[in-house]
């Protein structure tokens, strides 16, 4: 990896952030949901300039390329956010199904008084 | 003892009047109430036009978020009762009295009208048919309770099963489902025989293509709700 990609992954990253921020600052994402994203960035771009970090880590962990470590670490990492996202999809889901019948219910009572 | 009809309508403009007053005539002692699951055609304005009984859901929930909406206003308005009737006229209202009967004089908490006890009426499509025998036999195996017509719509149940209903209930596909879980509650479910219509007007909520996933998702929800604890 040389100097001129690294610039340019972190250029990526940095806008990335920025946009992360500005979107919980213009509250249009949850800062919980958005956590996960932050930590991601942040750890990335510590790896982009820390490049020899890689190979020490993919080496102690027994992965014989430090890119084959990187691919499987997103892979994994994209499962778990995915998942987290079906949990919330379910949850709210529930939570909009019990709103609209107290609503609907609500309605028929204050329509009976 | 108060007695309530819940019929589920998602688009029934040409049914709900005859189901209406079908009840009417037929199911003295009942009041009833329509869950309009936010229809898109006129059921609505049909029902308020003649001044039925309806609630109406801000948003499509699917049928079992419908008929739980019903078993919530029945238990907020003291119903010791509540029975579904569909809004298509596949249910005859004749037989509720006497499920009701049954019911009460024999402490039961969920009595489902069989259409493959007598084997009379409509009887289903040879394929569905398969997949209700397949429905019996797995409930029959996981509660040791024979169960004909697990897939009926037609369900009477009192204040306990209406409590356990109103806090949860199977969002689509609910029959099957929802009797193991009051069988697995230890309540009492009993089958009479009741005589069905093909449907009058309308589309079944079950095409073709929605029954593979039809039987994976209740076979798995049957087998959850198995090893749930209580």
């Amino acid at each position: 990896m040389n100097l001129k990609f690294q610039i340019i992954v972190a250029a990526i990253i940095l806008v990335a952030l920025c946009v992360i921020i500005n979107m919980i600052r213009a509250k249009r994402l949850e800062l919980r949901y958005a956590l996960a994203w932050l930590i991601v960035g942040v750890g990335t771009l510590i790896l982009d300039f820390f490049p020899s970090m890689m190979n020490w880590l993919a080496y102690k962990l027994g992965i014989a390329s430090p890119v084959n470590m990187l691919f499987f670490f997103g892979f994994c990492f994209s499962l778990i956010i995915i998942f987290v996202l079906t949990i919330a999809v379910s949850r709210m889901s529930i939570r909009i199904k019990e709103l609209a019948q107290q609503l609907a219910l609500h309605e028929k009572r204050s329509q009976k008084e | 003892m108060k007695k309530l009809i819940i019929i589920p309508a998602f688009n029934e403009e040409s049914n709900i009047e005859k189901t209406v007053s079908a009840i009417q005539k037929n199911a003295q002692g009942f009041d009833y109430v329509i869950i309009n699951d936010c229809s898109v055609d006129h059921t609505r304005q049909i029902c308020e036009e003649q001044g039925y009984n309806i609630v109406n859901l801000p948003i499509n929930l699917g049928i079992g978020g419908a008929v739980q909406t019903g078993y919530k206003y029945a238990l907020e308005n003291g119903y010791d009762v509540a029975v579904q009737v569909d809004g298509d006229g596949q249910h005859d209202p004749e037989f509720l009295t006497t499920m009701a009967e049954h019911l009460m004089n024999n402490g039961l908490d969920m009595v489902i009208g069989s259409r493959f006890i007598e084997k009379e009426g409509f009887q289903s499509s040879a394929l569905r048919r398969i997949g209700i025998v397949f429905f019996s036999r797995l409930i029959y195996v996981l509660t040791g309770k024979k169960i004909t017509d697990p897939t009926s719509g037609l369900r009477m149940i009192g204040r306990n099963a209406m409590a356990l209903f109103a806090a949860d209930y199977p969002r689509d596909y609910p029959e099957p489902e929802s009797v193991v879980a009051v069988l697995r509650r230890g309540m009492k479910v009993e089958e009479i025989p009741v005589i069905m219509k093909e449907r009058e007007g309308g589309v079944s909520s079950i095409s073709m293509k929605k029954s593979v996933y039809y039987m994976i998702k209740v076979t798995l929800a049957i087998l959850i709700e198995r090893i749930r604890k209580y």
